[in-house]
């Protein structure tokens, strides 16, 4: 029987697991992992990981543990305030978490030991950078042994970065459906045949995929011969796993969104307007956390991480998330967080019973959902009902700043401008009717030279 | 005694290993592990050349790579 409270994502690796009690999480070590524990810890290792903010950090604690035939040690780690995955990064979130990766394992390789795994789960997004979150990641380094986590680490990072890069940027959500990462032979068919000619993705895409069809059904002890992999060697692989990684590029450029503010109908006053009234209502609610739905580049996320709250920042648009993310990455911005995805079809709960990987909605509450210049686009060019649409926005958060955009606007006449118009509710009297039924309206302001609305709504 | 407990230990920690390293990745690194580390000494070596004919850049090229993010 699982140990109560064990997270329902924590049960591949013997060497401990993650369980939540009194709504404190921790981290059970177990037994089979003393040694490796003890190495991490005595070589420094630990230490120099946590301090240039590659690991995350924990303190040793006297609970029980929740499995105590098994436990060494239980260990409270730092929190990580939202916990996201790959396929709600943009590329260069998911590039810089397969640096943060590849970095980490030539700092263990010093230190005499090596990464067990390269899952991109194991890192989170943390005060702006990407980290380690899985302390139990290592082992010692072994002399003449291969790297044992090179085939995730291309399926997990290599493959989606090399298919954004070099085909399309939204291959990245390939990583949902395969929750192992995106298989070589797979990533290796939709790679333009270019690729083929580049040393790196060659061999560690091409060749990869063709030795994994080659040795199928070869046992490794087999088909090794007693051949060995000097640590240059190792050292070399990570390293060209590095140039590999770094050569992969996207700009984002040319999409829907990204150039949004520059297109819109907004008059300089009515924006200016906008932002004041977001800030005024932000102040009196002093809420720990807030998710930006439809986020853009981050314009009025900024609003909310700039009091403090901690801010999730969701946008369809990939290359206005990867915008977002360069700005949170040069400004060091420490408590705001883009991510990719569609609220028409947000992310589910996945993986072994459905209870690897959570759904959108079961890493809330939020204190606060934003949903600004969004509603039009799920009423219309989605055809949700108000009804829905209020439901799903209740179940996200406590308290709603919501935007209302009248049909009469010029951004609404182009979502109705290759459809006929079936959407006889869509106004604004019915929007707060409906609306009503799970909200409190607290406040309400028609923004200043323009016919949109701004609502605040507590949910009842 | 407690030697070979510990070398007994190292080896049963050998076993600890729960992802499938899967045979054709294996084989592969195998395969070019000597192309890598040749590839990882010439580059070594191209960089000490390098550090030669530039001087200005010696300091920030030496410094620690642990101090890179700090």
């Amino acid at each position: 029987m699982k140990p109560s409270g064990q997270l329902g994502a924590s049960f591949r690796d013997p060497s401990g697991f993650l369980f939540v009690r009194d709504g404190t999480l921790y981290r059970q070590v177990n037994r089979v992992y003393a040694e490796n524990y003890a190495r991490l810890i005595e070589s420094d290792l630990y230490e120099k990981l946590v301090k240039t903010r590659l690991l995350i950090p924990h303190t040793e604690v006297d609970v029980k543990p929740a499995d105590p035939d098994l436990a060494f040690k239980i260990l409270q780690p730092e929190r990580v305030p939202f916990i996201s995955y790959p396929y709600e990064w943009s590329f260069g979130q998911l590039k810089d978490a397969a640096l943060a990766t590849l970095s980490i394992q030539k700092r263990a390789l010093k230190a005499g030991m090596s990464l067990k795994d390269s899952s991109a789960y194991n890192i989170q997004f943390y005060r702006g950078k990407p980290i380690l979150v899985d302390t139990l990641s290592f082992e010692a380094y072994r002399e003449g042994e291969p790297w044992v986590a090179y085939r995730q680490f291309c399926q997990h990072f290599l493959a989606p970065l090399a298919l954004m890069a070099s085909r399309d940027v939204r291959l990245g959500q390939l990583l949902r459906v395969y929750i192992d990462g995106i298989p070589l032979d797979l990533a290796s068919k939709l790679l333009p045949n270019r690729t083929r000619w580049k040393l790196g993705l060659s061999s560690h895409i091409h060749l990869h995929a063709r030795a994994q069809a080659r040795y199928a059904d070869v046992t490794v002890s087999e088909a090794r011969r007693g051949r060995k992999m000097s640590k240059q060697a190792l050292l070399g692989l990570i390293e060209s796993l590095e140039a590999t990684v770094l050569g992969l590029k996207w700009e984002p450029v040319g999409t829907e969104w990204a150039e949004y503010y520059d297109s819109t109908n907004y008059t300089e006053a009515a924006f200016d307007n906008k932002k004041e009234l977001i800030s005024e209502w932000l102040e009196g609610l002093q809420a720990k956390t807030v998710w930006d739905l439809g986020a853009n580049t981050g314009v009025f996320s900024r609003q909310a991480a700039g009091r403090g709250a901690y801010t999730v920042a969701f946008d369809i648009d990939p290359a206005a998330v990867e915008q977002n993310y360069r700005r949170v990455k040069k400004d060091k911005e420490q408590n705001l967080l883009p991510l990719v995805l569609d609220l028409t079809n947000p992310s589910p709960f996945l993986g072994w019973a459905n209870r690897e990987r959570d759904s959108l909605a079961g890493r809330g509450p939020a204190d606060v959902v934003l949903a600004l210049a969004l509603i039009h686009h799920l009423a219309i060019s989605n055809n949700v009902p108000f009804d829905r649409l209020s439901d799903f926005l209740a179940e996200l958060g406590k308290w709603l700043i919501v935007e209302f955009v009248p049909k009469a606007d010029s951004q609404v006449q182009k979502l109705l401008k290759s459809r006929e118009d079936i959407f006889i509710e869509y106004q604004r009297e019915a929007f707060e009717r409906i609306l009503a039924k799970r909200y409190i309206i607290r406040k309400s302001c028609q923004i200043r030279t323009s016919e949109r609305w701004l609502y605040l709504m507590e949910r009842r | 005694m407690f030697h070979l407990a510990g070398v007994l230990l190292s080896i049963l920690g050998d076993k600890q290993a729960y992802l499938d390293p899967g045979s054709g990745s294996f084989l592969l690194q195998l395969l070019i592990a000597g192309l890598l580390g040749t590839a990882l000494v010439l580059r070594t070596q191209w960089s000490k050349i390098k550090k030669l004919f530039t001087r200005k850049n010696v300091k920030e090229e030496t410094e620690d790579e642990d101090n890179d993010e700090a």
